[in-house]
């Protein structure tokens, strides 16, 4: 079975279908056995004539990182895809549209701009579409159909798929999808003549053994909380979290459970914290700007011990910034946006795997806890479509973390007692004898506002001390490579773990010393095992999706030393590439 | 009348169900004659103004009969022309545009349309009360006999005289078998004849009688008589054995000589019946045919259908030659000798002459040479003084009218040899001039007419149906029978799926700009660049709209139009529009009866 | 600002390049673009049949790196098919629906595969090499076949024999002498061609001529005039070359066989040059039009249609008429000698 590693871009105007030709690529490749990792762009505009791009890199090994480079770009829209030519491999191949209505001036072709080297496969794809659809809303299919006859691809396995993803339109959208493919379909294997060597024929991989389950970030989270016996679901709509809201409000009431649009992020707060402190597991979905609305709100559960799990995708900016583009900007607010000393529990998944843990996990931490646990996503994480095993769902032990008062204290009961871990047993409303005050004010163990020169540190210092358990149930930093004597460390969080992950495999083919290690739980931080990390490393790199180095400065002050770091607002991923690049300059 | 209102009240309802809801509307304005010319550009190609896409729309809808006889409205030889029409229509056909593909076959489904009627078929004539005028014509071929049916149907009594034993002209006598079956052209010939037209064949004005006696005889005279005269080449050794040209040789041919041509062939010049003559020699047994050009093979007047079937024949052709001299032995051709040419520009058309090469000289083999390079007219028989156009009848302008009183001249022996369609198109305008002249007002007119239609329904799929081919003999068949026709025609499927190419250029789609909310939602479903925005308008001449000026600045835009010119009329627009304010009309030009 | 000089070349074989050096050599300044319809650079076509038969690499049949163009500011539009020109207007129509304009242009495209008459009726079955196109379209079919049919003669038939030898495949050779291409030829060349042929195991037939070729399953069967009947995997049809100017009829630029040029290489638009394997040319000598063939020949023509559109005026002198020279090959009598 020979390697096949294909990057895949379509590129078109919204309105072309690229995304979801994107989508229909990616998850049917994904159910074909092969490792995806998607990513897609588009304006944030509803209407209008953006650049929209569908990025897929398929592969029949593990894969990490979305790939920097093309090889395979199909051009729905030739000035969109011509700015997208920078990225195309110096032998990529370009599928495009070469029977527009009109002869186009001289260079606004894409064909026109094609080095040599690379290889161009023109497809009437417009004309294909009437024919087959009589419209022209099946030019993406059209491609598709394409791409699948020139490149290997089992035309009537993916003609299924489409089938499946429609399956919910009427007829109509169905058949004009269905017929579309087909037609380009059939177009492509008589008319054109393969000249490049890129295949995904001979490679198929094996079926594997395994459940495989082919989702995006927000879906796993989605079904993470569902499985985990999620109760309400409160929300305002925010790209990217809103597909979170969507799933849940279909997925939750089959289960019994609620879901609730909100007038804004504020309210959604409340619901949630309303429902933890009825004991029911509760969480919301936002991104940067409605995670600034909730802010306020959210210290309450970290005040009055609630449980509350709050998704943060982040996008890029400040304010409505960049909506539909990737950043890893939001750490600060995360870590330390709360007014006072305001603990909680960050977990940032690195992967669409780890969406799913690091979900079951946070309703786990926050019910056992009582505290407000965030879970950074991006954009990117958010998107992408991975081809993952089947996530397990959590044990009966997990669904049920709550630590419930003893008979016994329930006769004197002290909400808020002062104990050895910090954790204060809690009785759900309606527990007899648990009858209890709860409140954003400083409290009393019996939790009555209290404000002298005792009570405050001892809270403080309880709610500081009561997460450090989490540290021991959250998953161990990874440590990739050498355990000492390591030239470079590259440590990274969130979405751009993978992406360093792969520059440090590379790197080290090439020969540079380097080791890798990430993180899923931010807060509390995991001091000892990054700091022995850092002591095995004689310099520090990280690279992380923000213009101050977020992560980097949270570093810092741990290791007592200075970090070098690569940040890029881009608002496109990282990619392993650009990594590597740095690597290979710093061990130069 | 109370009886009938009593009817009308008491029955209100059947009333309105039989009301007549087309609405039909004339219009001879200057600006709908340039509409049409602009938008149906194959009607305004056809000499003879014949309705294509309405007799296309005919074949789609499986009206064979129907479609034959809107033809024939026009142009009285359907099945004739739609066999060795030299189709100016198909040259101007929209779906022959550049990047559109091939023009629709509209010749081959003329064809059909004769092919596939029903054998029990009923003609139509439009008969005019007899006029008691008497009327000579003088010649039988395309451009006669159009004339004496025109004139018939007009209520006068025509004679044709005809000096060869058989009628037809050169479709009967120059045409070969192997394009035109003559049991199709006798058919033709005698619908015309069941009006009343007396023929008399064998009569050579000048000889039995004279054309001053027929001026005499009759209230009018119509000469048609072609151009029956070949020209010769002036080369030296042209009256050896051998030589023919190509005039003669067909006319042998056709009446059922077969003159000896030999091995080696060359033919010289390159119009249709230079063509005809090389593929005649070939079934006469010739193994090696040329057809040579003085200019190249871009250059010729043929259309690409014959000049494909002769080179599938075998027959090559040469450019930049020009023959200098043919020798001979005993009186019998040997050899021809030539000289290379070379293009030079001239200003006027064609543009292109081509002038020796000094010293360029050199000698093929030959056993017969065919010399094809056009004909001229004969007026010998002419005994009245008559002003000519060198060798040609002068007539004044846009008029069929002679320098002789009562004489009217029609056909080739006015406008040199052109082709069939012209002929009759001349021949059916001479004779409606004729008719004018007689009774002293027009009686018939070209008009542009109106009606409301629905939406066709077309698909775009139909737009990517690739022409269909004629199916044809094979090689081996073809030369069994020097008359095997060589073209088979279309069977129902191939013709109805011929006819769904046409893009119906004669609807009209139009978006009432008062109503108009500029909504876009036609330009969102528009098959192709066919609905603008636009911010001016070209005015032509006779008033009419030109091409639309583009605009993408919706500060500038006047009006949202479609351009019946980039329209292929699926209809998807007026399924889009929501304030329902894109119509569709019919628009045909068609020839009035002013007398109704 | 002005517009800078645009001189567009269509056809990158030997006329093309040697045309697009002389534009860049003699001004620094203007946009010189080739446009080619094989998606591959500049290439030895002699060598076609050894990169066919997979004994050389794509790297060996380059002529030269794209890394040149890049220097020389050339720009490359390869795999883009010119599908008309107009000459009043100055515009080329690209077949993937791009217009590029230009001021100075040279026509260079070279020739497509001549089939004879007699053959076209089954033309679908056939396979050529004329081309890089048609090259890589015949390669893995090559691979696979083990029997091989080649009709006609020309010299790149012999280099490919010669390359299907090495392959072991079985090889029938229907030898159209009276067609060989580019020369005729004389005496009993042809009949010691195909005995030579046969002492290397090659089943060849002089003056025989294909009849009918029916195709069944891929596999092709083929009968001949004189009765014999083959069965191959393959059928390759080596007849040489004809002017490929089939998009620039009807366009107002003449052509015959060829783009027709005088002596200057000028065709009748003052702007628009032929060059190579596509223009034809009166030479008083013969007494007859001809086309150029050949490698160092197209060479030379495309660098004097370019002189001359510059502004000189060098007269084309043909080479004589014994000696023509074949993609490098000096065709001399002895020149088959190697079979």
């Amino acid at each position: 079975m020979a390697d096949v590693d294909i990057v895949i871009e379509i590129c078109g105007s919204a309105g072309d279908g690229t995304i979801s030709s994107g989508e229909i690529l990616s998850r049917f490749m994904s159910s074909q056995g092969f490792e995806i990792m998607s990513f897609d762009s588009y304006p944030s505009e509803i209407r209008g004539f953006g650049k929209c791009v569908a990025h897929s890199r398929i592969s029949n090994k593990k894969v990490l990182s979305p790939g920097k480079y093309t090889d395979i770009l199909i051009a729905l829209n030739n000035a969109h895809a011509i700015s997208q030519l920078h990225t195309l491999r110096e032998t990529g191949i370009v599928i495009f549209d070469n029977k527009p209505p009109n002869y186009l001036e001289e260079d606004q072709s894409i064909a026109g701009w094609i080095e040599p080297g690379m290889i161009s496969y023109g497809i009437p794809l417009l004309n294909l579409s009437q024919k087959a659809s009589g419209s022209a809303r099946g030019r993406n299919m059209v491609a598709l159909g394409a791409l699948a006859a020139i490149f290997g691809i089992d035309g009537e396995q993916m003609k299924s798929a489409i089938h499946a993803r429609y399956a919910k339109k009427n007829k109509v959208v169905i058949d004009s999808n269905i017929n579309s493919f087909a037609e380009g379909f059939t177009w492509a294997q008589q008319h054109v003549t393969k000249v490049d060597s890129y295949t995904f024929g001979h490679s198929k991989p094996k079926p594997s053994k395994e459940k495989k389950a082919i989702i995006n970030g927000n879906q796993a989270v989605a079904q993470a909380a569902i499985d985990s016996g999620l109760h309400l679901y409160a929300g305002y709509p925010i790209t990217p979290a809103t597909k979170i809201m969507e799933i849940v409000s279909r997925e939750l009431p089959k289960k019994g459970g609620v879901m609730v649009q909100t007038e804004d992020e504020i309210s959604a707060i409340g619901h949630v914290i309303g429902a933890g402190y009825a004991g029911k597991r509760a969480m919301t979905a936002t991104s940067g700007p409605g995670f600034c609305l909730m802010s306020e709100l959210a210290n309450l559960a970290v005040m009055a011990e609630v449980p509350a799990v709050l998704v943060n995708s982040q996008r890029g900016g400040p304010s409505t910034g960049l909506p539909t583009r990737n950043e890893q900007s939001d750490l600060n607010i995360a870590l330390f946006g709360g007014s006072g000393d305001s603990p909680r529990i960050v977990l940032a998944p690195t992967s669409v795997n780890e969406c799913y843990t690091c979900t079951t996990l946070a309703f786990y931490l926050a019910e056992k806890y009582q505290t407000l646990v965030i879970i950074l996503l991006d954009f990117f994480l958010s998107n992408s479509i991975r081809n993952i095993t089947t996530p397990v769902p959590p044990k009966a032990n997990q669904l049920n973390s709550n630590v419930a008062p003893t008979k016994t204290a329930l006769k004197d009961y002290k909400r808020y007692k002062l104990t050895k871990n910090g954790i204060s047993p809690r009785a759900i409303p309606g527990t007899p004898g648990g009858m209890c005050i709860s409140t954003g004010l400083e409290h009393s163990e019996h939790g009555h506002p209290r404000y002298d020169r005792n009570t405050h540190p001892a809270m403080t210092e309880k709610r500081f001390n009561k997460i450090q358990g989490a540290l021991s149930e959250a998953p161990k930093p990874r440590w990739v490579g050498p355990k000492k004597n390591v030239d470079i460390g590259v440590i990274a969080w969130g979405s751009t773990a993978g992406s360093a992950h792969e520059a440090v495999l590379n790197a080290r083919k090439e020969g540079i010393n380097v080791a890798f290690m990430s993180t899923v739980i931010l807060s509390p931080f995991p001091v000892k095992e990054i700091k022995k990390f850092s002591e095995a490393c004689s310099r520090i790199l990280v690279p992380e999706l923000n213009y101050t180095g977020q992560f980097a400065n949270v570093l810092s002050p741990h290791l007592s030393r200075s970090i070098e770091r690569l940040n890029m607002v881009t608002g496109l991923p990282i990619s392993a590439e650009d990594i590597l690049e740095k690597i290979r300059d710093m061990a130069r | 009348m109370k009886e009938k209102d009593f009817y009308f009240n008491k029955e209100q309802g059947h009333a309105r169900a039989i009301k007549i809801i087309k609405e039909v509307r004339f219009s001879e304005d200057s600006r709908d004659y340039g509409y049409m010319a602009e938008n149906v550009p194959c009607q305004d190609g056809c000499p003879a103004i014949t309705n294509i896409p309405g007799y296309i729309r005919c074949i789609s809808e499986e009206r064979f009969g129907r479609s034959y006889e809107l033809n024939r409205m026009y142009n009285i030889f359907p099945g004739v022309l739609g066999r060795i029409c030299s189709r100016p229509c198909e040259k101007r056909c929209r779906h022959g545009e550049a990047d559109l593909g091939e023009p629709v076959n509209i010749c081959h489904l003329k064809r059909s349309a004769a092919d596939l009627k029903s054998s029990w078929h009923r003609i139509k004539e439009n008969l005019y009360a007899p006029t008691g005028y008497k009327i000579a014509v003088v010649g039988a071929g395309p451009a006669g006999l159009a004339s004496a049916h025109e004139l018939a149907t007009l209520g006068h009594k025509v004679t044709v005289f005809e000096a060869m034993e058989q009628p037809g002209g050169m479709l009967m006598h120059g045409i070969p078998e192997f394009r035109l079956p003559r049991d199709i052209l006798d058919l033709e010939i005698k619908n015309i004849l069941r009006l009343g037209v007396d023929l008399e064949l064998g009569v050579e004005i000048g000889k039995r009688t004279s054309l001053k006696s027929l001026l005499k005889d009759y209230d009018a005279v119509i000469t048609a008589t072609g151009c029956m005269n070949a020209f010769s080449a002036n080369l030296p050794g042209e009256d050896l054995d051998g030589v023919y040209s190509g005039l003669d040789f067909m006319m042998r041919v056709n009446n059922g000589e077969r003159p000896k041509v030999g091995k080696e062939v060359a033919v010289i010049g390159g119009g249709f019946t230079a063509i005809d003559c090389s593929r005649m020699a070939i079934r006469l047994g010739a193994s090696k045919v040329s057809v040579n050009l003085r200019r190249t093979e871009e250059n010729m007047r043929i259309d690409e259908h014959e000049k494909n079937e002769a080179k599938f024949e075998k027959i090559r052709i040469y450019g930049l030659v020009r023959p200098v001299r043919i020798t001979g032995k005993n009186g019998r051709v040997k050899s021809m000798t030539m000289e290379r040419t070379r293009l030079i520009y001239t200003p006027e058309p064609p543009f292109r002459k081509a002038v020796p090469i000094e010293n360029s000289e050199f000698t093929i083999p030959v056993d017969s040479v065919i010399i094809a390079i056009g004909q001229y007219p004969e007026t010998g028989f002419i005994d009245t003084k008559i002003k000519l156009d060198g060798h040609r009848i002068w007539t004044s302008s846009d008029s069929y009218r002679t320098s002789v009183k009562k004489l009217y001249a029609a056909g080739d022996c006015v406008t040199g040899a052109t082709d069939v369609i012209n002929a009759v198109a001349n021949g059916r305008q001479a004779a409606q001039e004729v008719d004018e002249f007689l009774i002293r007002r027009k009686r018939k007119k070209r008009i542009v007419r109106f009606e409301a239609s629905a939406p066709s329904d077309r698909k775009r799929s139909d737009d990517f149906i690739p022409q269909v081919k004629l199916p044809v003999l094979d090689r081996n068949s073809r030369f069994k029978k020097i008359t095997n026709e060589v073209e088979l025609g279309y069977d129902h499927e191939s013709a109805f799926k011929e006819a769904k190419r046409c893009y119906l250029c004669n609807l009209k789609f139009e978006i009432d700009v008062d109503r108009c909310i500029y909504c876009s939602a036609c330009i969102d479903v528009a098959p192709r660049d066919c609905i603008k925005l636009i911010r001016d308008v070209e005015v032509k001449k006779d008033g009419s709209y030109g091409d639309y000026e583009e605009t993408t600045n919706w500060r500038n835009v006047v009006a949202i139009a479609i351009d019946n010119k980039r329209c292929i009329r699926c209809g998807k627009c007026v399924e889009a529009c929501p304030m329902d304010c894109i119509s569709v009309t019919k628009v045909e030009l068609i020839e009035q009866d002013l007398e109704a | 600002m002005p517009k800078k000089d645009h001189y567009v070349i269509i056809g990158n074989g030997p006329a093309g390049n040697s045309a697009a050096d002389a534009f860049r050599a003699n001004d620094k300044d203007a946009r010189v673009t080739i446009i080619s319809d094989e998606a591959f650079s500049f290439f030895y076509r002699h060598k076609l049949p050894q990169f066919v038969a997979g004994n050389i690499g794509e790297d060996d049949l380059k002529v030269r790196p794209y890394s040149v163009y890049k220097e020389q500011n050339i720009r490359l539009r390869l795999g883009q098919c010119v599908d008309r020109i107009d000459p009043e207007e100055k515009i080329l129509y690209l077949r993937h629906m791009e217009k590029v304009g230009y001021t100075k242009l040279v026509i260079a495209t070279g020739g497509s595969p001549r089939i004879l008459p007699s053959l076209t009726s089954f033309e679908k079955h056939l396979r050529f090499m004329t081309g890089y196109n048609n090259a890589i379209k015949l390669m893995p079919e090559i691979q696979k076949a083990k029997t091989i049919t080649i009709l006609g003669g020309d010299l790149i038939s012999f280099e490919l024999v010669k390359a299907l030898r090495t392959m072991k495949k079985k090889i029938f050779f229907i030898f159209y002498s009276k067609c060989f291409w580019p020369v005729e030829l004389t005496g009993n060349m042809s009949a010691k061609i195909c005995a030579n042929m046969k002492k290397k195991n090659i089943e060849a037939y002089a003056d025989d001529t294909v009849e009918t070729l029916t195709e069944k399953g891929n596999l092709y069967t083929l009968k001949t005039a004189s009765g014999r009947t083959f069965k191959s995997d393959l059928v390759c049809c080596f007849l040489g070359l004809v002017p490929n100017i089939g998009y620039i009829i009807g366009s107002g630029i003449d052509t015959e066989r060829g783009v027709l040029v005088n002596e200057f290489m000028q065709t009748n638009y003052k702007d628009i040059y032929a060059c190579g394997d596509c223009a034809q040319i009166y030479d008083p000598k013969l007494k007859d039009y001809w086309i150029s063939i050949g490698w160092s020949n197209a060479g030379l023509q495309g660098k004097i249609a370019a002189m001359n559109l510059l502004g000189s005026s060098k007269v084309v002198k043909p080479l004589p008429k014994s000696i023509r020279d074949v993609v490098g090959i000096k065709i001399q009598t002895s020149w088959w000698d190697h079979f």
